[in-house]
């Protein structure tokens, strides 16, 4: 258990990992093959080994009735992205205690949620997982399915932000082995995502939001009607509907 | 093999009435139609957040299924069914099945660990599946729709899925659609129902590749699934099963046609009549072949069935190739029933024991018992009727032990000789000591006589000598007349030694 101190920024390196309690990766799967559409998205354990990959593509092919070409592409995907991932390992990366806004904008099947809150990326012992099954009790959602979108969906915020701290380093061993010029702190995203908690929390050094600000970060649940074709709750092709794009924009900003 | 199958210990009915109300309030077991139309997979999500709250829910769920039969489903009285070799599944709970299969929750990093590595994870999984499946019964669940609904890694929710898929305690008899699983147990119903009817069962067929198995087939018990030989070898077998778990079965006449009792007595009968002649056997049996014959009459259990008087014949007739014990045991009823109907009930109990125990020990026991009365016999020693009356009673309770018997006449008869001898004995000493009785005697007699005679020569000589004392007197008297007549009167003076010895 590694103790976060508030106050003093000890950046520290690591090797490259999901700051998270489980190294897992989040994958994500968006196909179409002869007009037939698959939208995925998982949580992968990297230490699995490959035979895996190729039993569980076909085991998700055949239980979502979907036509064979499916598989080699979708095993591609898995695998392009777990790649990516096993790239980053062995590199190392700086951790800084940052805390960083997260945002949660999705919908699943006929649930809407957003949400938005501060995730500390210095803690290695986090879990998504925990957070999500939290929020769904807490928030009443009876939808299963609502709560692996929702930590999918955190992991792949903090691996954005992990894999960007990869790249930072990888930056200043290059500016430090080339010359001994002032340290540039680069343009990531993450950076500028950090909040330093000094001055947020203004000069009154409280931890507790102030009030007007507090409709920010409540969580909004919505219950949308089935306007669209009506898929049945039993169906087991239901897919996640996500808006990927404005994930990404919202973790850009 | 279809016996490990056969089912319906446990008994649950369908909680997702009581799941429904998870957390706060337990559950009472009133069938609640009103939460029916409830999403089918009720907040599986709610009993999860800590592991204090499930454990009231899933007491109440459990009790309220073993109590009610809840609608909470489509069908109402719905019976969950769960294979009696997963009885011991309980929702509050991690058995020693679990650890031992799943160890990746439950070792090193994870014992101690919560997330997605460790019990509480595993159990969240874990209960979430089952009261999915519980939720709707009859249908199968597929590992995609249920790793949706749960939050972690993909990995490790197929291994918990597969692992309860396998030990029935998902999808368990759920019809599904064309899966691999139920076609193959449709076909085994089909299978087992159509043996007794005595019709020629299907063959095995692969529930891989859907071909014929040749001669052997691999079968796993855990998940009821059979494999021809090149799909085992090809390990076309779910990742959740080990080759270890699959065995492998002959297929023998016996499995293409089943030998009927009726089948089963003509064989017996036709060995009996015909000993080892397989042709004739075969021929007496009829539709079997010889081969046929003689791997079903190995097979055969000589237990109690088929017990027969003579049977103990045929014990005797086997090859060598019948196990021995029901061979040995056959004998040994044989060499029990004469004694065991002695009169003598101690005999027959003797003679029981030494049946059970095995000749060896038997007659070791009997030389030594022997040796030990015979012991006791030789040591009183005495010339006594007692003794002898003693042996015969001995010897009239040991009846039938010849060796005894000859044992102690032999005693006897050294006995009597050892009297004679004393006897002997005795009777020449007695002799002896007469005869030198008489020696001394004679010589005692000799010495009498002896003395006799020598006192006699000792009168004698005394008188002699008076004699020759009186001549000296004479002589001495004529020597001196002239002066003699003065001694004279001496020698008047000694009495006159006249001794006229005659």
């Amino acid at each position: 258990m590694k103790t976060v101190s508030l106050g003093a920024s000890r950046p520290s390196t690591v090797s490259f990992r999901m700051p998270t309690r489980d190294n897992l990766v989040p994958i994500r799967v968006d196909l179409e093959v002869d007009g037939q559409r698959y939208r995925d998205a998982f949580t992968w354990n990297p230490r699995d080994p490959d035979s895996e990959i190729i039993s569980f593509a076909k085991r998700t092919a055949k239980d979502l009735k979907l036509p064979a070409n499916f598989v080699p592409q979708m095993l591609q995907s898995i695998q392009g992205q777990i790649a990516e991932f096993r790239s980053y390992e062995g590199q190392e990366m700086q951790i800084k205690e940052k805390i960083v806004p997260l945002k949660i904008d999705l919908r699943v099947n006929n649930t809407v949620i957003r949400d938005q809150f501060l995730w500390d990326i210095g803690n290695l012992d986090s879990d998504p997982e925990e957070f999500a099954r939290t929020l769904c009790d807490d928030l009443n959602i009876t939808d299963p399915e609502v709560g692996p979108a929702i930590a999918v969906s955190i992991r792949e915020q903090l691996y954005e932000i992990a894999s960007q701290s990869v790249s930072v380093m990888r930056e200043k061993q290059l500016s430090k082995k080339g010359r001994r010029a002032p340290e540039f702190s680069s343009n990531s995203k993450a950076v500028n995502n950090a909040v330093d908690l000094f001055k947020y929390f203004g000069s009154k050094g409280s931890v507790i939001r102030k009030r007007k600000e507090w409709y920010l970060y409540e969580p909004v649940v919505d219950v949308v009607a089935n306007e669209e074709d009506g898929k049945e709750e039993t169906n087991n092709s239901s897919r996640p509907k996500k808006r990927a794009e404005e994930e990404k924009v919202a973790s850009l900003q | 093999m279809a016996t490990t199958t056969t089912t319906t210990t446990a008994t649950a009915t369908a909680p997702a009435a009581a799941n429904t109300n998870t957390v706060p309030t337990p559950t009472p077991p009133h069938p609640r139609p009103a939460a029916a139309p409830a999403p089918r997979a009720p907040s599986n999500l709610g009993p999860v957040k800590s592991e204090a709250p499930p454990t009231p829910s899933s007491t109440t769920a459990a009790t309220a299924a073993a109590t009610t039969t809840a609608s909470g489903a489509e069908d109402p009285s719905n019976i969950i069914t769960v294979p009696s070799y997963s009885a011991w599944f309980s929702f509050d709970s991690i058995h020693d099945t679990e650890r031992r299969l799943l160890p990746e929750f439950f070792e090193g990093e994870a014992a101690a660990g919560l997330g997605c590595r460790g019990p509480d994870a595993y159990k969240y999984y874990r209960n979430t599946l089952i009261r999915r499946f519980r939720a709707r019964p009859g249908r199968r669940l597929t590992l995609t729709e249920c790793r949706r609904g749960l939050v972690g890694d993909v990995g490790s929710v197929r291994r918990v899925f597969d692992f309860l898929e396998e030990w029935g305690l998902i999808n368990y008899g759920a019809l599904p659609s064309g899966s691999k699983q139920a076609k193959e147990r449709r076909e085994e119903a089909v299978s087992q129902s159509s043996l007794p009817s005595g019709v020629a069962a299907p063959r095995k067929l692969c529930t891989a590749c859907r071909s014929v198995c040749g001669l052997a087939y691999y079968a796993c018990e855990k998940a009821d699934i059979s494999l021809c030989a090149r799909c085992f070898v090809c390990n076309k077998y779910r990742p959740g099963l080990t080759a270890a778990a699959f065995k492998r079965i002959e297929i023998t006449e016996d499995a293409k046609s089943d030998w009927t009792d009726k089948e089963t007595l003509h064989l017996l009968e036709a060995v009996l009549h015909y000993r080892e002649d397989w042709k004739k056997v075969s021929g007496h049996v009829g539709s079997r072949s010889e081969k046929d014959c003689i791997a079903r009459f190995i097979r055969l259990p000589f237990g109690e069935q088929f017990m027969e008087p003579k049977e103990d014949r045929m014990g005797f007739e086997n090859d060598d190739d019948i196990t021995d014990d029901p061979g040995a045991g056959v004998s040994k009823r044989l060499c029990l029933t004469p004694l065991a109907d002695a009169s003598n009930p101690i005999m027959a109990q003797v003679a029981f024991l030494s049946a059970i125990v095995g000749s060896d020990a038997a007659s070791a026991a009997a030389q030594a018992a022997i040796s030990a009365q015979s012991r006791v016999d030789l040591n009183d020693g005495e010339i006594d009727s007692s003794i002898n009356s003693n042996m015969e009673e001995e010897s009239s309770h040991t009846n039938g032990l010849s060796v005894n018997d000859l044992l102690k006449e032999a005693a006897s008869n050294a006995r009597a000789q050892l009297e004679k001898e004393r006897n002997s004995i005795e009777q020449s000493l007695s002799d002896i000591v007469d005869i030198q009785m008489k020696e001394i005697q004679d010589k005692i007699c000799h010495f009498e006589h002896k003395e006799m005679l020598m006192e006699k020569e000792r009168q004698q000589r005394q008188c002699l000598r008076d004699l020759l004392f009186a001549d000296q007197l004479a002589i001495l008297h004529h020597q001196r007349r002239p002066q003699a007549v003065a001694t004279e009167s001496k020698y008047d003076e000694k009495p006159k030694p006249v001794i006229n010895i005659s």
